[in-house]
Formats: C-alpha cells, sequence, structure tokens
C-alpha cells in the first residue's frame, strides 16, 4: 500500500469535521455530563435538578437490596447468558468457515440479522414461541408430552433464551474471523499425531481461538449486562435486571440523576469486564 | 467416534443452532397467518385478516409513517457525512485515522441505554425532548458506525491509481469524483444505505427513551403497547412484513453485493 495521502491535509479535516463533531457532540460530550448528572439529585417533586455535590444516587444503589438484588441478578445473568452462546458459537462458527462454502455468506448475513432488526421484532416472535399457548408448549402438547404448560414467559428461563437468541451474533461474528486464520493443517497435524478430538480441541483449537472467544465474550457480556428490551418482555416485569431499573428511573420516575448513577455503575462493570479481557489477551500475547 | 458419524453429528448440531437462531424470526412470520385473537399451536384457522387490520389501522399507519421519515432523514445524513470522513480517512491518511475510526464506531461498544438516558437529561435542559431534531441527531448518531464501518471498507478497496489516472487525463476533481469515484463506490453506498435505515427504522432501545409523546415510531408504540394490553395480533403482522423487508434486503444485497463481507 501506498502511504502517501492522496489530498492534501486540509481537505482531509475539512472531510472529516462534520461526523467527527457530530460525533463528539451527541456521543461522547453526554457521557461526561452523565457522571456530572450522578453526582447531583433531583428536588423532590419536581423536574428541577439540585446542582450541589452529592453521594446519595450510589450510596442508594449500593445499600437498598432492591437494587443490589437486581444488579446481582444481571451479573449472573449475564455471565450464564455468555457461556451458553460461547458453546453454541464455537461449532457454529468452526462449520460455517471450514463446511459451509458458498453458503457462507448467506449464514453470516442470516446471523446478522437480529443484529439489524433490533431488540423488538424477534421478541414479538419470542413471545409466541414460549407463551403458555405458543409454539413450544403447543407442539409438546399436541405430542402428549406434556399435559400442563411448561412456564417459559414471565421467568429467568424465558429471559435467558431471549438473551441468548438475540446476541449470538455478536459471539460468531469475531469467532469467525479467528476461526479463518487458523490454518486447516494444524488440526490435522494433531490427529496424525494421534491426539484425540477432545484433546485437538483443548490444545491446538481453543488456544489459538482465544483471542475470538474473549472479543465475543466480552461483547455478549456488554450487551446482556445493558439490554432492557428483552428482560421486559420476556420476564413480564418479574425480572429485574439492572438496565430495566435505569429505564424506568429515567423514563417513568423521572429521576435523572438517579438513571444516572444506574448508568455509571452499568459502566463501570463493563470496564471492569474489558480490563479482565485486556488482561487475558495480554497473558496470550506473552505466552505465545 | 467414526468419523462419518460425528460430521452427522456436527452437522444435526448446527442446523438446530441454525434453526434455534431463526426461530423467533420464523415463529413471528408463521404466526401472523393465525387467523385467532391470540395466537395458539396448533393454529384454528389460518387468515389474512391481521395483514388486512394492519393497513386500516391509522394509528399503526402513522406510526410507521413517523418511522419511515425519520429513517429516511436520519439515513441521508449519516451516510452523507460517514461517506465524506471514509473518503478523508482512507485518502488523506491522517495520522489520527485510527482514533476517529474508534470515534466514530463507538456506538457499537458504548452501551446506548446509558447513553440515550444523558442525552434524554441534556435534551430537557435545552427544551429539546420529543423533538424531530432531537430526534434526528439521536438517529444519525446511532446508524454513523454502520455507514461509516461499510464506507472506509469499500474506499478502502478502490483503488487511487483509477482516480489518478482519470486526473492525469484532465478530469476536474468534481469530474473525477463524479465519473470514477462514486460509481465504484455504489455497492457500498447502497449497503450502507440499507443498513443504517433498517437499523434507523427498528430502533426500539433509545428511541422510546427520547421519543415523547409526538414522534411515536412504530417499534415504540409495539413496545409500550406490549408492556401494558399484551401482544395485538395486527402488530404481529406488521412486524412480519417488516422481518420479510429486512431478509429481502439481505438476501438482495448478498446477492449483489456480498454484503456479509463488509460487516
Amino acid at each position: 500500500m501506498n502511504q502517501t495521502p492522496d489530498i492534501t491535509p486540509t481537505t482531509t479535516a475539512l472531510l472529516v469535521a462534520p461526523a467527527a463533531v457530530l460525533m463528539f457532540g451527541v456521543f461522547v460530550l453526554p457521557f461526561l455530563f452523565l457522571v456530572v448528572l450522578s453526582f447531583w439529585s433531583q428536588v423532590p417533586g419536581s423536574l428541577s435538578l439540585d446542582t450541589s455535590f452529592t453521594l446519595t444516587n450510589y450510596v442508594r444503589i449500593f445499600s437498598d437490596s432492591y437494587y443490589l438484588g437486581g444488579l446481582w441478578t444481571t451479573l449472573w445473568l449475564s455471565g450464564f447468558v455468555t457461556l451458553i452462546c460461547l458453546l453454541l458459537a464455537l461449532p457454529l462458527a468452526r462449520w460455517i468457515v471450514l463446511h459451509a462454502g458458498r453458503a457462507k455468506g448467506l449464514l453470516i448475513g442470516i446471523s446478522i440479522l437480529p443484529l439489524i432488526c433490533g431488540a423488538l421484532l424477534p421478541t414479538l416472535g419470542l413471545v409466541n414461541l414460549l407463551s403458555p399457548l405458543g409454539f413450544i408448549n403447543g407442539a409438546l402438547k399436541s405430542m402428549g408430552l406434556i399435559q400442563t404448560s411448561l412456564p417459559l414467559l414471565g421467568n429467568i428461563t424465558g429471559v435467558s433464551i431471549g438473551l441468548v437468541q438475540a446476541f449470538l451474533p455478536l459471539m460468531v461474528l469475531p469467532l469467525i474471523n479467528t476461526v479463518e486464520r487458523i490454518p486447516h493443517d494444524y488440526e490435522k497435524a494433531a490427529m496424525s499425531l494421534g491426539a484425540s478430538p477432545f484433546v485437538v480441541w483443548r490444545r491446538v483449537l481453543l488456544p489459538l481461538m482465544l483471542p475470538g472467544i474473549v472479543a465475543g465474550s466480552l461483547l455478549v457480556f456488554c450487551a446482556a449486562l445493558t439490554a432492557f428490551v428483552t428482560p421486559q418482555i420476556l420476564g413480564q416485569g418479574k425480572v429485574v435486571t439492572f438496565a430495566s431499573l435505569a429505564y424506568q428511573q429515567a423514563a417513568m420516575v423521572l429521576d435523572w440523576p438517579f438513571a444516572s448513577a444506574l448508568g455509571i455503575v452499568m459502566l463501570m462493570f463493563l470496564a471492569l469486564a474489558g480490563l479482565v479481557g485486556a488482561l487475558i489477551s495480554r497473558r496470550l500475547a506473552r505466552a505465545s | 467416534m467414526t468419523s462419518r458419524f460425528g460430521k452427522g453429528l456436527m452437522l444435526a448440531g448446527v442446523v438446530a443452532i441454525l434453526l434455534f437462531l431463526l426461530a423467533p424470526i420464523l415463529v413471528l412470520i408463521f404466526s401472523a397467518f393465525d387467523g385467532g385473537n391470540i395466537f395458539r399451536f396448533p393454529p384454528r384457522s389460518y387468515s389474512l385478516r391481521w395483514f388486512e387490520e394492519a393497513f386500516n389501522h391509522n394509528e399503526y399507519k402513522s406510526s410507521l409513517w413517523i418511522s419511515t421519515v425519520l429513517g429516511v432523514i436520519s439515513t441521508a445524513i449519516a451516510v452523507g457525512l460517514s461517506s465524506l470522513a471514509a473518503f478523508g480517512l482512507v485518502r488523506g491518511k491522517p495520522s489520527y485515522r485510527l482514533a476517529l475510526e474508534v470515534l466514530l464506531l463507538a456506538p457499537l461498544t458504548l452501551p446506548l441505554v446509558v447513553w440515550a438516558i444523558a442525552l434524554l437529561s441534556i435534551y430537557a435542559q435545552l427544551g429539546m425532548n420529543g423533538t424531530l431534531p432531537g430526534l434526528i441527531l439521536a438517529h444519525v448518531t446511532i446508524t454513523m458506525p454502520f455507514a461509516a464501518r461499510i464506507m472506509i471498507a469499500t474506499f478502502d478497496e478502490i483503488d487511487p491509481k483509477l482516480e489518478a489516472a482519470a486526473k492525469s487525463l484532465g478530469a476536474s476533481p468534481w469530474n473525477v469524483v463524479r465519473r470514477v469515484t462514486l460509481p465504484l463506490a455504489m455497492p457500498g453506498l447502497l449497503s450502507s444505505t440499507a443498513i443504517a435505515f433498517l437499523v434507523s427504522f427498528n430502533d426500539v432501545v433509545v428511541t422510546t427513551l427520547i421519543a415523547g409523546a409526538g414522534w411515536i415510531t412504530f417499534p415504540v408504540r409495539t413496545f409500550s403497547r406490549l408492556r401494558t394490553e399484551g401482544i395485538d395480533p395486527t402488530t404481529i403482522a406488521i412486524a412480519a412484513m417488516i422481518v420479510g423487508f429486512t431478509i429481502l434486503v439481505i438476501v438482495l444485497g448478498q446477492r449483489l453485493f456480498q454484503l456479509s463481507r463488509r460487516f
């Protein structure tokens, strides 16, 4: 690649500036405002803000068992969803790369479909899939396997299914990218030296796929931690997740400083997850 | 484990996972043809009545119209700005290219619900809550990373020598852009337009927080109804049509210009 620019630095700056200014002003600045806002408070009974510094919002989150419970549920739910996504995405990504052939592009298109459809439309389908009269219960009943409907909505089961379904593509895409870079000979070499499929996976494939695993897990964990549309609909208000608490405070209670503090706490957990991911990647880079 | 058996098992597993991935969308489309008021499986009757209802329902029609207007305006701005920026980054090769790519793609990695809470409170201070310009700014921001990623990949693939050749043959800069760069970038422009529009049209996370009462888009209307009254079969019919349209765009995009490679 030729490294000399084809246009002048001034032209470059002029071309880039509108998008950059917009993204900085509308996307980055609000996050800075969020930090400030989380240390303010709402004047009770009104929409005006008390701008004196206070820690009440944070104290409330970490002392009230309702919010702590929501935080705990969200953390383990996100971890669980990440694990299931990983278990499903590993064989899928490898199969798409090795065996899909010409269908590969279309299969990738299918796996990005939930990303483009947004959170809502697939969730509508999931309600009809999981409801007491829905697809799964109806099919099981007409086969005579169950008499009463299995409770798949309004509990953590339904929410987990919905989150795995929604975020599986986030795991599949980075995994496909790493699997594509592993030469197929490595596996054959290990096999010819007498390694069983299990050993091939554990000692050869998984270590090579680890960068993709870390990247995908981070994406899924972050997405699950901050999801609120899927948990609200499939949990039918009975599963309290952290993001739905923040959404309620912002959209219904209209306590924006408190909603901001909830948002900041989410960001801190995301940063923590990112840090763990970065540490794993760095150890890996040193080991290889 | 014999290798043929292992392969069969693998294939069955992969098909099951793909089915799981697609199940909600397949059920959504299937249940739109259920004749009853509440979806049940197996359906007692099949009919097209909910599609008919969808086209006669004024409340849904107005919210679909709002979604479309918002999507078209936001997409035009996002694709325009991101194309300029992508061209600048690829052809100008500035030292800050990486930093700017991170900035343009940031909404893909940072949680939009947290951002929307902040935007909502800023809009409230500025008196912009529930206004169309406020909504458009928000939608341009969430669609920008999708458009920018595709446009950067597109310009990266266009050989600058083609532009240089046109220039050396005496074409004016404007003619180089119009006759060489734009035609070559057309597949990328169409891909990013389609994806950006769908992302804006389908967004519920950000819009439900900042839409206010005046500009209720279709996903926001569906979401708020869903929480209070449960599923309306008319919604299912409309949702099935939107998903069908989305699938059509992806399949066409894949066929015509390898959409998945640009992601």
